[in-house]
């Protein structure tokens, strides 16, 4: 079968490389000037072929590679995991004027978590690129989906994943309750944490 | 062989109960029955001592005899349900006469049992109270957009989150006082009670915490307050 991302693979390793570098480079240019880190980890992945082609299917678009490009907006997905809460709040002020980039949605999951107990700030950027994409536009743009999150929601977001892919999981009620009492327990600790910061530093 | 049941209350901790009884021997042997099944009990004299202590302590149960020196058990009863205090109440009369049973009640106890009584009415009745005790005193407190599960530690409002148990009693206190103020002291006498090295400073970062999480869960309302002043739960200023 030939790939959904169809002559775009490459393209879209660039382009996640480039936002890393840029995040990259404004974490480096904080915690020269702060001697502080903005986030933990900086990660990235393109989505695999088989979610790419489950997604366009549950979104009722066509499995083709304009819909992976230009419809779906996570193809490539940028992950950030800071340390405290309001390090999130830093390093979204410094998306909204990366180089290159312009955020065209922010979904704040961190303010009204998701039902689950899932809590993440997302937020989509539009990033241009110096060649034509594949609707002919110059210059090009594609997507780029960021996640920022502290390391406890990270943390669930791991247990919480594993457990979607369990097939023959006992309790699944039961389990699903627990992890959520774990988000919002964890979510008590993250500002318990940032307040017991706030008070140090006051 | 010896088998021990205790009997543990909501907070995880041992039923603790408050006898008030002038009759030492029966007092004694009250309490040893009580100890022997697993509760914690503090023994009174009279009903001014029983009154003092449900100040200073929380009981899951109070029995108290009617007839005392100081201050009766009818007296007793009132001031302690003057002060809001739910704890269920058990009178231990002589009496036998309908008016004083409806005058005990109407007073605010919960049952009664009269003079000589088989230990294990006793026991039975003290386990029944308890148990409703837990079942009917209502765990979720609402004000405007904010809810609070005691029996969860959870606060809720577009989200939810966990509470620590001195966080909850705290929110509690404000939620179901909104608009007055609590100094420093008052809330340090009442929620840090005979701690060693607690003050002000632990009570400003206790109020911290619940401004933040307050914030966290998207509420309107707010603590406000400088720290070592008093603090007052409020609406916040319109955004």
């Amino acid at each position: 079968m030939e790939s959904i991302y169809s002559g775009y693979e490459k393209k879209l390793h660039d382009i996640a490389i480039r936002v890393t570098d840029l995040i990259r480079d404004y974490g480096n240019a904080f915690s020269d000037k702060t001697g502080e880190k903005l986030f933990e980890h900086l990660s990235w992945r393109i989505k695999s072929e088989e979610s790419m082609r489950s997604k366009c299917i549950a979104d009722g678009l066509p499995v083709d590679t304009h819909s992976a490009l230009k419809e779906i907006h996570d193809a490539i997905g940028i992950r950030i995991v800071c340390l405290f809460l309001n390090d999130i709040r830093r390093n979204l002020e410094e998306l909204r004027k990366l180089p290159g980039c312009t955020v065209v949605e922010e979904k704040d999951f961190i303010s009204a978590a998701k039902a689950n107990g899932y809590r993440s700030y997302h937020l989509i950027l539009s990033v241009a690129d110096s060649e034509p994409d594949i609707e002919g536009n110059f210059p090009g743009t594609y997507f780029a989906e960021v996640q920022l999150r502290t390391i406890a929601m990270d943390t669930w977001a791991a247990l919480e994943h594993e457990m979607k892919y369990k097939k023959d999981i006992h309790h699944p009620e039961l389990i699903s309750a627990e992890l959520k009492r774990c988000a919002d327990e964890l979510a008590a600790c993250d500002v318990s944490m940032q307040t017991i910061r706030d008070l140090i530093r006051s | 062989m010896w088998f021990f049941l205790f009997f543990y209350n909501d907070w995880g901790l041992l039923m603790k109960i408050l006898l008030a009884e002038d009759e030492t021997d029966l007092a004694e042997v009250v309490s040893a029955m009580l100890t022997h099944s697993g509760y914690s009990v503090d023994t009174v004299a009279n009903g001014l001592e029983a009154v003092e202590k449900t100040k200073s302590d929380a009981y899951d149960a109070i029995l108290l005899d009617v007839m005392m020196p100081v201050m009766d058990g009818l007296t007793a009863v009132k001031e302690i349900r003057k002060d809001g205090n739910t704890t269920p109440v058990l009178f231990l009369t002589a009496k036998t006469e309908v008016d004083d049973r409806i005058a005990g009640l109407d007073a605010g106890a919960d049952d009664y049992l009269t003079k000589p009584f088989a230990m294990g009415e006793l026991l039975a009745r003290v386990r029944a109270m308890t148990r409703r005790h837990g079942q009917y005193t209502s765990s979720i407190v609402t004000l405007q957009d904010l809810t609070l599960d005691t029996s969860k530690s959870e606060l809720t409002c577009r989200n939810s989150i966990s509470l620590a148990v001195r966080e909850a009693r705290l929110m509690e206190q404000f939620m179901n006082h909104p608009g007055i103020a609590f100094s420093t002291e008052e809330l340090l006498e009442k929620f840090w009670k005979n701690e060693d090295g607690a003050d002000g400073e632990a009570v400003w970062m206790y109020i911290s915490f619940l401004r933040n999480k307050l914030k966290s869960v998207g509420s309107s309302l707010v603590i406000s307050g400088e720290s070592g002043g008093a603090y007052v739960l409020t609406q916040g200023a319109a955004v």
